[in-house]
């Protein structure tokens, strides 16, 4: 087996003036892994992208690309690569046809005969030969991973491929992609959400403010999970708070909108309900509030000075 | 959508996968080429230096009394070459910085303008390769532009003016025939200042990332230069701005007849294409891509 990984950064870090954005960041993605960089908006997802796209350069650390970095091989650190960051965009006054045929000429002619082919992988065969200044936000993004398999990558980045996209355009593109990594490829998707992270990917790494908050499988993160949350609102919420206290395991406290956040495993969680409404008291509102990922995700990536309960959680998490 | 068909297998590397290929330069060259011909603004230029001479010769040859102030503007209603003279020095005043800064000034700006640098610069084709490709396609343009300009206002002007024998800068009278031929080489002197300012325009497209100032600002910088060329007392500076150039063609009118300015012009128009040409080079290969 070869042992090459697809991507290897060590130490990358980098700034933009004062602001740092990447800061001292590894992580290895091994050839046909799904791997997820999850962040909130600001976190370094995209800077890191760009660096190794050669579309900045990192002030510190090394990538490499299946074993090249751009100091060596220049454009050919790509050779095997495609993805877009961010929106991917294009020639508003060519055709989408017209723009792919462009991108094929840069990726040295060889390409043009998998046109049709990719536009049909990403129904787009129909809107070819409209001008890309008319597509909507969905249609972009599918042209965008039409140029992409055009390259016929091993690597696939997507960054944020379901960013900005209505609810059924989110549905193909996440189906997309889970074909897309079916097939073999290696993937390595940015997102800022947690779910569309959790249903791909194999493994993650978290990014707040330019750092890593957390580095593995998505079986560790879910391991790491807190107990999931609900919202709870009663015609007595003092009764209910008074009731949680013979309820070990069930942590009830008021929040902020005037109604209860209830946390504690699900069997216990029911149990305590149960006994509110065996209490007389009438439920008005009981909700799920964050899944346990996602709460993970919050604590992970929250403001540190805000954040108190969850620090040991995050420094467990740091990078391994 | 249909089944996807990428030929990836899982664990492919470097070790089992061919190099990409590279485009050639003639390539990229050709895709700047497409996407000039595709934009409504490049056509619209041509189409204007075809056309635009037309109106104008038959303006200024219908005119009852010649603008004497001007250079050949005395015989400019009465001779063809004259008209097509006195349209030349109008045009290096601000018309081919003008027309050659709509293509060069937008070339480079306008891949940050539609955010597509992270395109273009994330397929097989190098920085390098690609500044040159939109480098040349700019020249091309600007050449293209000049001939087809001179070309139709000379043909204009002969066939509205006539082709008379021509009054030199000196008062000598010159055949038609070489009346003809200078008037051309005239027109073809501008092609020196005209590509230096085209690489003027590439230079600020790269670094103000703006198509509106890489347009506008090598207008403005040669009025600027036209207005200290003007300016008395700096007589040394003169010959070393970019307008200068654009006065050489006078010499060749003159008996007798001078070429020093000619040359002088090509080399102060080499040298200013040159250095905007390896300060934009270094500048978009140092860029960081961080916009788009």
């Amino acid at each position: 087996m070869n042992t090459l990984l697809a991507v290897d950064a060590e130490g990358v870090s980098k700034s933009f003036g004062h602001v740092r954005a990447v800061v001292d960041v590894s992580l290895q993605v091994a050839p046909g892994e799904v791997y997820g960089v999850l962040g909130p908006n600001g976190a370094g997802k995209t800077t890191l992208l760009r660096m190794l796209f050669g579309l900045i350069r990192p002030d510190a650390g090394t990538m490499r690309i299946f074993g090249r970095t751009w100091g060596e091989a220049g454009v050919h650190t790509l050779d095997g690569v495609a993805g877009f960051i961010e929106s991917p965009r294009f020639y508003p006054y060519l055709t989408g046809r017209q723009n792919l045929r462009g991108l094929a000429a840069l990726d040295g002619g060889d390409s043009v005969d998998r046109i049709e082919e990719v536009l049909d992988v990403v129904d787009m065969t129909a809107r070819a030969d409209r001008k890309v200044g008319g597509y909507s936000y969905g249609m972009r993004q599918r042209l965008g991973v039409a140029a992409s398999l055009l390259r016929q990558p091993e690597l696939l980045v997507l960054d944020e491929p379901a960013n900005g996209l209505d609810p059924a355009g989110i549905r193909d593109m996440r189906a997309l992609v889970r074909r897309l990594a079916g097939s073999g490829l290696t993937v390595l998707l940015s997102s800022h959400h947690m779910d569309e992270v959790e249903e791909i990917c194999d493994n993650v790494t978290i990014m707040s403010r330019g750092n890593v908050s957390f580095h593995g499988s998505i079986a560790d993160l879910r391991a790491m999970a807190p107990e999931p949350g609900h919202v709870l609102h009663t015609s007595a919420d003092t009764d209910a708070v008074a009731i949680a206290r013979q309820h070990p395991g069930v942590d009830v406290t008021p929040d902020s909108d005037g109604r209860l956040r209830v946390v504690g495993q699900e069997r216990l969680v029911s149990a305590y309900v149960a006994a509110v409404v065996k209490a007389g008291i009438d439920l008005r509102t009981f909700a799920a509030t964050e899944t346990p990922l996602e709460a993970l995700f919050f604590m992970l990536t929250d403001d540190e000075d805000a954040v108190e309960g969850p620090r040991t959680t995050r420094e467990e998490a740091a990078v391994r | 959508m249909s089944a996807v068909t990428v030929e990836t297998p899982p664990g492919a590397t470097r070790s089992t996968r061919r190099p990409a290929a590279s485009p050639s330069l003639l390539a990229a060259l050709r895709w700047e080429v497409r996407k000039l011909g595709a934009q409504y603004r490049a056509r619209a230029v041509l189409l204007g230096a075809l056309l635009g001479p037309i109106p104008v010769v038959a303006v200024i040859h219908a005119q009852s009394r010649a603008p004497k102030d001007t250079l050949f503007g005395r015989y400019a209603t009465t001779n063809g070459f004259s008209l097509a003279l006195l349209i030349l020095g109008f045009a290096c005043q601000w018309i081919l910085p003008l027309l050659t800064a709509v293509v060069a000034g937008d070339i480079f700006a306008s891949e940050d303008q539609h955010g597509t640098w992270k395109t273009v610069l994330t397929r097989s084709a190098s920085r390098a390769k690609l500044f040159w490709a939109k480098s040349i396609a700019a020249a091309g343009f600007a050449v293209l532009m000049v001939v087809i300009l001179a070309g139709s206002t000379v043909a204009a002007s002969v066939l509205i003016g006539g082709h008379q024998p021509l009054v030199g800068v000196s008062g000598q009278l010159i055949g038609a025939h070489e009346a003809l031929r200078l008037v051309l080489a005239s027109w073809a002197t501008t092609l020196a200042p005209t590509l230096g300012f085209t690489c003027l325009a590439i230079l600020l497209s790269i670094a103000t990332r703006n198509p509106a100032a890489g347009i506008a600002t090598p207008v403005v910088l040669g009025m600027v230069m036209q207005l200290v060329g003007a300016l008395g007392g700096i007589e040394a500076v003169r010959p070393l701005l970019l307008t200068t150039p654009y006065e050489s063609w006078h010499g060749l009118l003159a008996s007798p007849r001078f070429t020093g300015p000619l040359v002088q012009g090509l080399v102060v128009s080499g040298v200013w294409s040159l250095v905007a040409l390896i300060a934009g080079f270094v500048m978009l290969r140092r860029r960081d891509i961080t916009g788009g």
